[in-house]
C-alpha cells in the first residue's frame, strides 16, 4: 500500500459533504462551517433535500458534481452508507465515514461493515472510519472534526502528528494543546479502521516532510507485524512515540509455561514498540508531554539532566522526579563550576540543581544556562523560573532562547505558579520552549526525550 | 540446528493428540537446536533405572515425566543430588508414593534418569507465538519463583545479539549475572546464544507455540538447559 493511496487524504483539491445539513448543530452543518473557514479548495455540499448548505451550492448527489472529487465524508445513517459509495463510484478518491452503527455496535452493525468494506473495495475508494473524527489537518486545511471551535479548540500548525484510534482521546489532546499554545501537523482519528489503519498512517507519515513527530494512541494494533515494519521506517526517520491502552487485558492463550503466563498484552506491545524504535508514553499527561517536547527539532545526546532554578526546593523536587523516572541528575564537574563560580556571592554551594535563590537575575539565567550546557556533562537542561525575585523581568524567556540556540540542546522550562506566572507562560512558548506548570510534567517531558535517545543508540 | 527434525517431532506429537511436550522430548527439541543440555535417560523401571545410572554416573537426578503434571516439583516429583543406586531405589519409590498423593489420576510415562547439573545462576528463557506480533523471546531470573518476581524482559523474534544482551540489561536481577556481591561474571554470550537459538526454533516451527527452559543454570563458561517444556497444537 503506497502513500500515493492516502494522498486524497492528506492533500485533497476538493471535499464534498455527503448529508450535508444547512441545520445549525447537525455533525455534518459543523463539518461544512469547518471546512468554509479554512479549507482552500471547492467545497461540495451534497443533498437532495436542500439547493444550498451554509451558502454554498448543495448537489442532489456525488455524481452531479462537475469533476472529480478527492475526499469525500460521509454525514450519513450507517444503513444508508454502502449505497452512497456505491453511487460514489469513479467520482470519488477517499472517502471519511464519520457516522458509527457499524463493527462497534453489535451483529448487524458487523455485517453493514462488511457489506461497506466489499463495496469500497470495488469501487476502488478507500476509506478512513468509519465510526471516527476524521482529519484536522494544518497542512491541507482539513478539519472534518465535528466539535465546534468553541467546545475544542484546533492547535496551531506545529511539527506533530497525532494518530488516534479514539476521536475523544483525539480532541482532547487537541483541545489541551491548542490552549498550551502547542502545534500540530495533522490528527487522524481513525475509529473502526475498516480500510486505513495506523500502519497505513505511519507509512504515509513516515515520509511527510510536514511531520517532524508522530504520536499514537492505540487500543490494538490490526497486524502487528506490519505495524512494527511501518513504526520501524517511520521511527528511522523521525521520533515516534505512543500510548497503548488496554494493557491490562487478560492474554487469550492458555498459559502452560511461565513464558506464556508471564506475555500479557502490555508486555508483548512493549517488546514490539522496542523492536519498532517507538518510545513508549504511559498515558495521557505522557502523552501531552511527549507532544509538546517533540515537535522541536531536538534530540539529546543521553538522559543527563542539568536543573537551573531560582528555588532551592523545586529544584530538589525536580531531581527527585528525574531518579524516579529514570535521568540522572549528575554534580557538576569541576570546569563548569568554575565557569559559574562568578555568578554567585563566594559563599554559595554550588551544584546540580544550580540554585540561582532569590537574588536570581535574568543574566544569570542565561549564563548558567549557557556555561552549563556547554559542557559535555549534560544532555538535557530543566530551567525551573519561579517569577518570586524581584529582579526577574520578562526579558528572561528571551535570553534563555539565545542560549539555548547557542547550546543546541533541548531546554525544557518549568514555570509552576499562579496567576503572575501563569500570564508569562506564553512568553517561553513564544520563544519555542516546551512548557510545563509542574515539576513532574518538565520530568516527564525530559524522560520522553531521553526514551528517544535511547533508542537511537541501540 | 536441525529444522526438518524439530519439525517432524513436533508434528508427530501433534498428530497424537498432544498439547505438551514432556521434558525429554522438549529436550530433545533443545538439542536438536544445538543449545547444551545434560546427558539424560527416560526409563520406566527401577532396574533399567540402576543400569541408567551406572552409564551416567551419580550424582544424579531423577525426574517424574508425565504430560498430565506440568510443574513437576510442585507433587514431589523431582529429586537431586541422588548418590547410589541405593538411594535412586529409595527415592524412586518414595516419588511414586508422593505422586500418588498428589496427583493421583497423572499418566506417567516414565522416569527421567539425568547427570546432575553443578550449581550456577538459574535463569529462564523463553519463547512464545502471540496472536497478533508473532514469535516473541522472554528472559529472566528463573526459578519456581518466576512469575511471583515477573523479573523478566521481551523481545520479538528474530532477534540479533544485541537485542539478546539488552534483555539481560533490562532486568532487576542482571547483576546477578555481572558479578553481585563476590560473584564471578557468568557467561553472557553462552545466554545470547540461548535467547536467540529458541527464538529461532518458535520462529521455524509450525505447531510449537510455547517453548521455555527453567531453569538453564549458566556458568562462568556456558550454560545449560537444565528442564524445558513446551506447549504444541
Amino acid at each position: 500500500m503506497g502513500n500515493n493511496n492516502l494522498k486524497p487524504f492528506f492533500d485533497p483539491r476538493s471535499v464534498a459533504v455527503v448529508g450535508a445539513s444547512d441545520k445549525p448543530g447537525k455533525i455534518s452543518n459543523i463539518i461544512v462551517r469547518s471546512l468554509k473557514a479554512a479549507f482552500p479548495g471547492p467545497i461540495y455540499p451534497v443533498n437532495p433535500k436542500y439547493t444550498s448548505v451554509e451558502g454554498l451550492k448543495c448537489y442532489p448527489s456525488v455524481q452531479d458534481i462537475d469533476g472529480k472529487v478527492d475526499l469525500a465524508i460521509y454525514a450519513l445513517p450507517a444503513g444508508a452508507t454502502p449505497d452512497a459509495i456505491r453511487s460514489s463510484s469513479g467520482k470519488v478518491g477517499g472517502a471519511i465515514l464519520v457516522s458509527g452503527g457499524f463493527a462497534e455496535a453489535g451483529e448487524s452493525g458487523r455485517a453493514l461493515e462488511k457489506e461497506l468494506k466489499e463495496t469500497a473495495r470495488h469501487e476502488g475508494i478507500r476509506i478512513i472510519g468509519p465510526n471516527c473524527m476524521g482529519i484536522y489537518d494544518n497542512v491541507s486545511r482539513l478539519d472534518t472534526f465535528f466539535i465546534s471551535t468553541e467546545r475544542i479548540r484546533r492547535p496551531a500548525p506545529g511539527g506533530v502528528s497525532i494518530i488516534s484510534q479514539s476521536g475523544s482521546f483525539a480532541i482532547t489532546a487537541m483541545d489541551e494543546l491548542a490552549s498550551e499554545g502547542v502545534g500540530v501537523a495533522r490528527v487522524i482519528s481513525y475509529g473502526n479502521r475498516m480500510d486505513v489503519n495506523e500502519s497505513d498512517c505511519l507509512e504515509f507519515l513516515a515520509d511527510d516532510p510536514a511531520t517532524t513527530a508522530v504520536a499514537l494512541y492505540i487500543e490494538s494494533v490490526e497486524d502487528g507485524r506490519r505495524f512494527v515494519e511501518a513504526a520501524k521506517r517511520c521511527s528511522s526517520k523521525k521520533p515516534v512515540m505512543a500510548v497503548k491502552v488496554g494493557k491490562y487485558g487478560a492474554g487469550a492463550r492458555a498459559a502452560l509455561s511461565h513464558t506464556g503466563a508471564m506475555a500479557g498484552r502490555l508486555e508483548v506491545y512493549r517488546a514490539a514498540f522496542k523492536k519498532a524504535g517507538v518510545v513508549e508514553l504511559a498515558g495521557y499527561e505522557d502523552f501531552l508531554a511527549g507532544c509538546k517536547v517533540f515537535g522541536k527539532d531536538l534530540r539529546p545526546e543521553g538522559n543527563r539532566v542539568m536543573i537551573i532554578t531560582d528555588g532551592g526546593g523545586m529544584g530538589v523536587e525536580i531531581a527527585d522526579a528525574c531518579l524516579a523516572m529514570g535521568l540522572e541528575v549528575p554534580p557538576l564537574t569541576e570546569d563548569v563550576k568554575e565557569a559559574i563560580a562568578p555568578l554567585f556571592p563566594q559563599y554559595f554551594a554550588i551544584g546540580n540543581p544550580i540554585d540561582l535563590t532569590g537574588s536570581a537575575t535574568d543574566d544569570m539565567f542565561a549564563q548558567a544556562l549557557e556555561k552549563a550546557m556547554s559542557s559535555d556533562g549534560f544532555d538535557i537542561a530543566i530551567v525551573a523560573a519561579l517569577w518570586g525575585p524581584p529582579a526577574l523581568t520578562d526579558d528572561l524567556p528571551e535570553l534563555l532562547s539565545e542560549k539555548a540556540v547557542f547550546t543546541g540542546k533541548p531546554v525544557i522550562i518549568c514555570s509552576p505558579g499562579g496567576e503572575y506566572t501563569r500570564q508569562r507562560l506564553g512568553l517561553f512558548r513564544k520563544f519555542g520552549f516546551p512548557v510545563f506548570t509542574t515539576p513532574e510534567g518538565a520530568v516527564r517531558g525530559a524522560a520522553a526525550l531521553a526514551r528517544n535517545r535511547k533508542r537511537a543508540d541501540g | 540446528m536441525d529444522n526438518r527434525e524439530i519439525e517432524r517431532l513436533v508434528k508427530e506429537a501433534v498428530s497424537l493428540g498432544k498439547k505438551t511436550l514432556v521434558e525429554p522430548e522438549a529436550k530433545e527439541v533443545l538439542r536438536l537446536a544445538s543449545i547444551p543440555v545434560p546427558r539424560f535417560q527416560v526409563v520406566k523401571d527401577v532396574t533399567a533405572a540402576v543400569e541408567a545410572a551406572g552409564r551416567i554416573g551419580y550424582p544424579l537426578v531423577l525426574k517424574l515425566v508425565s504430560p498430565d503434571i506440568t510443574h513437576k516439583s510442585d507433587v514431589g516429583g523431582v529429586a537431586v543430588g541422588i548418590k547410589d543406586a541405593k538411594e535412586l531405589e529409595l527415592t524412586w519409590s518414595q516419588m511414586i508414593l508422593n505422586v500418588a498423593d498428589e496427583n493421583p489420576v497423572a499418566m506417567i510415562e516414565g522416569f527421567l534418569i539425568e547427570e546432575m547439573a553443578p550449581k550456577g545462576v538459574e535463569v529462564i528463557v523463553g519463547a512464545i507465538k502471540d496472536e497478533q506480533f508473532g514469535p516473541v523471546a522472554m528472559f529472566g531470573v528463573g526459578g519456581v519463583a518466576v512469575e511471583l518476581m515477573k523479573d523478566v524482559s521481551f523481545r520479538l523474534a528474530p532477534l540479533d545479539k544485541k537485542e539478546a544482551f539488552e534483555m539481560m540489561a533490562e532486568v532487576k536481577g542482571f547483576p546477578l549475572l555481572t558479578g553481585f556481591r563476590g560473584g564471578s561474571f557468568k557467561d553472557l554470550d553462552a545466554i545470547a546464544d540461548v535467547i536467540i537459538k529458541l527464538a529461532g526454533v518458535i520462529s521455524s516451527t509450525d505447531g510449537l507455540k510455547e517453548i521455555e527452559i527453567n531453569p538453564l543454570i549458566v556458568y562462568d563458561e556456558g550454560a545449560i538447559a537444565v528442564d524445558a517444556r513446551a506447549v504444541i497444537g
